[in-house]
């Protein structure tokens, strides 16, 4: 992995890398399937998934029995004991507790009735939270405020793990270190360099059924998946993750046989390991050794113009406020895509008009291009036709963290705006040291431009469309601290609805919003190439929940090198499931 | 007797110095370094939600009071939690004997085979072995210390090179594992620093070679080898104690960032260089203070050092 978790407590479990280790630690009410693209959903500790009332507000979940936690000292006797209703509604609220600094409460703030007032009482455990309750020992009631069609998506993150009281109240902070969860795994050691964990010894029996988990022969037969049919994962006595941040390294220690799956090509080994980009396809050498898998991530990257800078975005003076629109169309039409593509990632990313990304269902592969289709002449025109000179265009602060690839970025970008007419002096830009201080001054709303990446929480178009949405403004998601009350409406009435075609019409409508109003500039999915040893059987994923697939990761008996090593087979596969 | 009052002198006459480092570090870290908030906060944090995380790190106490908890932790050698939730001094127990034990080998060859090379250089001065040796010396301190590490890795580590030892990792459960995850990170740490202390040694001795007191001796016959050890390498200690003793407290406490990087090994340098980029105050109040307790520790060895290896030093 090319980043190291900061810490492995669900409460903040934010990233891909914590959830990395966190879902394989902790258990999840719902998890997603392993192999089926687009992602879909599935119970994982819950029997099924939820009756809900005919109002959409209440929720009731089965949790299945005879599931416990792993045996750990916080536990009377040392014996992990079994894991109940109660222990979800724990870990709900500790994301409501401000001595956790959790990250997690943003997804069922306002949603999950009472936790905005347990907490405001002082988040004291020993009381009941009205939207919480538990039914039976496994029996689970959430009562919302109103409807949320994306409550059982936020259920399968690693915020929402179940997290034992007994552990929390012995190790406190400690259990950023020490986790105690029923997942698959269990910790063995963890620091800056890497995690080592163990299978869980009583993690229940549940044979994989490759039908349910989405498998598809034609694309996936190749990664030998049908061998783990019928089994009960985790396949593997033992996991260790090394978090290397040099793609020199990690491209040394994965061709030596030490790491069995490599997540990010560095751009300098493309010509020496691609046969072909589109498709993605290894030259000969890489091809008898490696698997290969290029996925679309679950996000995007994209620049969005903050419309709080009166320079571009709102302005009293409705007269200029017209001209800004066309400033920033204009910006949007001399933006390269295709260049930034080429430049940054291998070429092979996805570039689409708008904010769903192709990874969500309700993406339309139909939207007219114009908006990520590079026009000089007609920025030069849209600018020269509104008034805009050299003279009289407003500086562009590009705000970047510090880095040789940040200012290449930068520098590109000035280039492009060049081409449509800007003087090189109003491209300018501005540093911060780290991911926290840019943070800061997006959340602060100080930088004119806000450059980012999302990563899809759920596959659900409104996990972007909320980056738009006005009452989302700074310090919220919506960076470009737009309102527009059409757009705010619409996400209004369809946070509410379960999906539908109506609904996607709906968001479609939105998309179109944001491009009409020249918003942002967006937007590009990168395309990950997964590459892994042929003595591995896996089809790796890092999207949306990290390592979920980590369990049914096996290894061939016949396993050479270093892979067999790094995760040791528990059981050899038998010869008939084609191992 | 002396030696004891003089080393509890230069202890409390430290203090001043420890205050002082802590303080313009702590002011730092404050008003320049990180804001961890942001990095703590979730997706679409609210205004309450940023005050209560600032409140939870202690950013909305007034400076001094914050600095007079951090003495307090200095005091009692409890600097709470690091963000990873592990008690920084379970975090500094377990990372710092990880980078003393890498770091080591290669500070104490770079030393001792850097001084030999600089006595041999020193001593054929001018003829080809110097030139071969200032040359060699050269090229290490030109060649990146990034290009050095990979060029090892790929060279002596990798499937494509000659494959002998792990590309990264760390395990010190036994002495030939030890060895194996050691030796090209200190052939790599060599490789660089003997440049450095290979020209710094050669250039004390050459100038101790050309002191009256080594003419003198000449004049009156002694053998050059006793020349060499008597005249002019035992007055070379004083400058090479300091150099030494001086790289200690970045030894003991700062590690090797890139080594521990590239490596993949879990020692102090990579967990400050974290805790630097991520603001993490606890471990970073923890990295300077200990930083600052050691060179004064070591700055009072030394001065007993000095008192050692010459009789005319005296203590006040």
């Amino acid at each position: 992995m090319d980043q190291a978790p900061t810490t492995l407590d669900p409460v903040q479990g934010s990233n891909i890398y914590a959830n990395f280790v966190i879902v394989n630690a902790y258990d999840t009410l719902y998890s997603y399937k392993y192999l089926a693209r687009p992602y879909q959903l599935k119970p994982n500790l819950a029997e099924d998934f939820p009756t809900i009332s005919p109002d959409g507000l209440v929720y009731t979940f089965r949790l299945k029995k005879g599931v416990y936690f792993i045996d750990d000292p916080s536990f009377a006797g040392g014996h992990g004991r079994e894991v109940v209703a109660e222990d979800f509604i724990y870990s709900i609220k500790r994301q409501f507790d401000p001595r956790n600094q959790p990250q997690g409460a943003w997804l069922w703030q306002g949603r999950i009735a009472g936790l905005e007032e347990w907490k405001a009482a002082g988040s004291d455990y020993d009381q009941p939270v009205s939207g919480l309750r538990a039914i039976d020992s496994h029996t689970l009631e959430i009562r919302l405020t109103r409807p949320y069609p994306q409550l059982v998506s936020t259920l399968a993150q690693g915020y929402a793990a179940l997290v034992p009281r007994e552990a929390v109240e012995k190790y406190g902070k400690g259990l950023g270190v020490r986790p105690v969860g029923s997942g698959p795994f269990r910790l063995v050691s963890y620091d800056t360099a890497r995690v080592v964990m163990e299978r869980n010894p009583n993690f229940r029996q549940e044979p994989v059924n490759l039908a349910d988990e989405g498998y598809d022969p034609a694309t996936q037969a190749f990664s030998g998946v049908e061998a783990i049919q019928g089994r009960s994962p985790p396949f593997v006595d033992r996991l260790e993750i090394n978090f290397i941040n040099e793609p020199s390294a990690s491209w040394t220690s994965f061709t030596k046989g030490d790491e069995i799956q490599y997540t990010v090509l560095p751009i300098e080994q493309v010509e020496r390991v691609l046969a072909g980009k589109q498709p993605v396809t290894l030259r000969p050498e890489y091809a008898d050794k490696y698997h290969l898998y290029a996925g679309l991530e679950a996000g995007f990257i994209f620049t969005a113009f903050n419309m709080d800078f009166p320079d571009f975005g709102y302005n009293p003076d409705p007269e200029r406020e017209r001209r800004n629109k066309a400033l920033r169309c204009a910006i949007i039409k001399g933006y390269d895509w295709q260049g930034r593509n080429e430049s940054w990632y291998n070429g092979i990313g996805q570039i689409f008009p708008g904010i769903i990304v192709p990874a969500s269902p309700e993406f339309d592969p139909d939207t007219p291009p114009a908006s990520v289709t590079r026009d000089v002449a007609g920025a030069r025109q849209l600018l020269r036709d509104n008034g805009w000179t050299p003279e009289n265009l407003p500086t562009l602060v590009y705000g970047t963290t510090s880095g040789t690839t940040e200012r290449l970025t930068f520098e590109q970008f000035r280039a492009w705006m060049r081409d449509i007419g800007f003087p090189r002096e109003k491209i300018v830009q501005k540093t911060y040291a780290n991911f926290g201080d840019i943070s800061r001054a997006w959340k602060r709303n100080q930088l004119p431009l806000v450059t980012k990446g999302w990563g899809l929480d759920y596959p659900d178009a409104e996990n972007t469309l909320q980056l738009f949405y006005g009452p989302n403004g700074s310090p919220g998601s919506n960076d470009a601290n737009w309102k527009n009350p059409e757009f705010d409406r619409l996400y209004a009435q369809t946070s509410v609805m379960q999906p539908s075609e109506e609904r996607t019409r709906l968001y479609r409508q939105m998309n179109q919003l944001v491009i009409d109003d020249c918003v942002a500039i967006t937007g590009l999915s990168r395309t990950r190439i997964y590459l892994w040893h042929k003595d591995v059987i896996a089809v790796p994923d890092r999207e949306i929940l990290g390592g979920f697939w980590l369990k049914y990761a096996d290894v061939l008996p016949a396993g050479t090198g270093a892979a067999a090593s790094r995760v040791a087979p528990r059981a050899a596969p038998q010869p008939e499931q084609g191992a | 007797m002396e030696i004891l009052q003089y080393a509890l002198r230069k202890l409390i006459g430290g203090l001043p110095l420890i205050i002082g480092v802590t303080l313009v570090s702590f002011a730092l870290m404050v008003y320049f370094g990180p804001d961890q908030t942001y990095l703590l906060l979730g997706k679409n944090p609210t205004p309450e939600q940023i005050l209560e995380v600032r409140q939870q790190l202690g950013y909305d106490q007034p400076f001094l009071q914050r600095y007079l908890g951090f003495l307090r932790e200095i005091v009692t050698l409890d600097f709470g939690t690091a963000s990873t939730g592990e008690r920084v001094t379970e975090l500094l127990a377990k990372t710092i004997p990880v980078s003393l034990i890498l770091i080591l080998p290669g500070f104490i060859l770079g030393h001792v085979v850097g001084l030999l090379l600089a006595l041999a250089a020193a001593y054929w001065r001018g003829r080809w072995l110097d030139k071969l040796i200032m040359a060699v010396a050269v090229t290490g301190m030109s060649v990146s210390f990034l290009i050095v590490i990979i060029g090892f890795q790929i060279v002596l580590s990798s499937s494509d090179g000659l494959d002998l030892f792990p590309v990264r990792g760390w395990n010190a459960s036994s002495l030939a594992s030890y060895l194996s995850y050691v030796t090209v990170p200190t052939l790599a740490t060599m490789f660089v620093a003997l440049g450095y202390e290979t020209r710094f040694y050669r250039s004390i001795i050459v100038e101790e070679m050309s002191r009256d007191h080594v003419r003198t001796a000449r004049a009156f016959g002694l053998p050059e080898s006793r020349i060499f050890f008597r005249n002019i390498l035992k007055n070379c200690l004083i400058p090479i104690i300091t150099r030494i003793m001086f790289s200690i407290p970045q030894v003991a406490i700062g590690g090797a960032l890139l080594i521990e990087s590239y490596f993949g090994i879990p020692g102090i340098g990579k967990a400050t260089y974290e805790a630097i980029i991520t603001g993490d105050q606890p471990v970073l109040k923890a990295v300077v203070s200990l930083t600052a307790i050691l060179f004064v520790l070591v700055v009072v060895l030394t001065d007993i050092l000095y008192r050692a290896v010459d009789p005319r030093v005296t203590l006040k």
